[in-house]
């Protein structure tokens, strides 16, 4: 009976303890104000192809999770906000299972009952750089899979370097068509807490987390994108004309040269 | 009949003088004139963005990034300078304000896409003409 009571009593423990570390794993302050740039579309597979400036204008900071220093990559488009998170491990430390979700807040408050959005990918077998993305809905803690999954992620293990790269949809029309996530409004700020995890059991898998705030910015307008134009423009203009120029520059040298050596004869 | 019968022997010596010093005049017209375009080169590539691998990856990469475009175009306003000055002592007509004006806008010119450029270019440029100036009055 004693020893009965006892493994009741380590149970309830255990629970406890594993309910309070997830707790205190998702709440947290934001460290990090992040800016994101508008840029070109990246290609969520998890690798960043540097020959076609991928991820080129993202607003780029590093930051860590816990002890596990990270790279955190955001950039948006009109459409989309796109969060590349990357980090270095021993290939021995990397978990077969390992994970990188994101817990959206509906607002820039960081309390636990404002994130009811959850990306993550999560890898089936790192070696053979198999994942899967979910997006779940969080409704009174309790992880639910959208009805609709939206946005898109891609991950890879690059010798060290784990890259996982997020798609998430910025819903500027609030109609209720995707109630299940957050709805980003231009020229707001969103808490987002980055996620690090082993297995995936979601939230009580997660080991390490931190939270940025992001600012969702408004599309450049029609008169910025003109100014932006213009002034590569006139830069080509300028380093064409000063080409031109230097090359008459040059041929008045030589021509200079001629001449000297007929007065000198 | 020689050269000695015909010049006499100073002028013959202010005349060889005067050669040598067109030829070291030359000689920096032109060597300027390469390492000019050399620059501009190198600022062709970074200020019109063609080579932008330190760009936007961390502060340190962003500080190396401006201070080659910067850099690029003070050496380029400098040799530049150095080069059309003497060329224009070779042909007889010293170099005015206008010359220095063209080249200073064509210089800044060159960092329109980046604002930290203008800025740290414009400071540069104001203090080598500074330079140039103490020097010539003294």
């Amino acid at each position: 009976m004693k020893k009965k009571n006892f493994k009741v009593m380590v149970w309830i423990l255990v629970i406890n303890l594993s309910i309070a570390s997830s707790l205190f794993i998702i709440n947290g302050t934001a460290t990090e104000t992040i800016d994101p740039k508008y840029g070109d579309t990246p290609v969520i597979d998890g690798y960043i192809d540097s020959s076609i400036k991928e991820w080129n204008k993202a607003t780029k900071v590093q930051s860590s999770l816990g002890d596990l220093p990270i790279e955190l990559w955001v950039m948006q488009n009109n459409l989309n906000l796109f969060i590349c998170v990357q980090f270095d491990l021993l290939p021995e430390y990397h978990s077969a299972t390992e994970f990188i979700g994101i817990l959206i807040s509906n607002s820039s408050s960081e309390d636990v009952e404002n994130f009811i959005d959850f990306k993550i990918i999560q890898f089936i077998n790192i070696t053979k750089d198999e994942f899967d993305y979910f997006d779940y809905h969080i409704n009174n803690s309790v992880f639910q899979d959208d009805t609709q999954s939206n946005g898109q992620g891609g991950a890879k293990l690059e010798s060290s370097t784990s890259i996982y790269e997020f798609s998430i949809p910025i819903n500027n029309n609030n109609d209720g068509q995707f109630s299940e996530d957050v709805f980003f409004e231009y020229g707001t700020s969103y808490a987002f807490n980055i996620t690090y995890g082993e297995t995936a059991v979601y939230p009580s898998g997660i080991k390490k987390s931190e939270i940025v705030l992001i600012n969702i910015k408004a599309p450049p307008t029609e008169e910025k994108v003109f100014i932006n134009i213009a002034l590569l423009i006139s830069t080509i203009i300028i380093f064409s004309v000063l080409g031109i120029l230097y090359g008459y520059y040059i041929y008045k040298i030589f021509k200079l040269k001629e001449k000297i050596k007929r007065v000198r004869r | 009949m020689s050269k000695s019968a015909k010049y006499p022997k100073k002028e013959l010596e202010s005349k060889e003088k005067q050669l040598s010093d067109e030829i070291f005049a030359y000689r920096s017209v032109k060597i300027s004139g390469i390492l000019g375009g050399f620059c501009f080169v190198i600022s062709i590539f970074f200020n019109i963005e063609i080579i932008n691998i330190f760009m936007n990856k961390n502060i340190f990469l962003d500080i190396v990034d401006v201070s080659i475009k910067v850099a690029t175009i003070l050496l380029f306003f400098f040799f530049m300078m150095i080069s059309i000055g003497n060329y224009k002592e070779l042909i007889g007509k010293p170099s005015d304000w206008k010359d220095l004006l063209i080249l200073f806008a064509f210089s800044l010119g060159q960092t329109l896409l980046n604002p930290w450029v203008f800025i740290f270019t414009l400071l540069g440029l104001i203090l080598i003409l500074i330079y140039l100036y103490i020097v010539q009055e003294i």
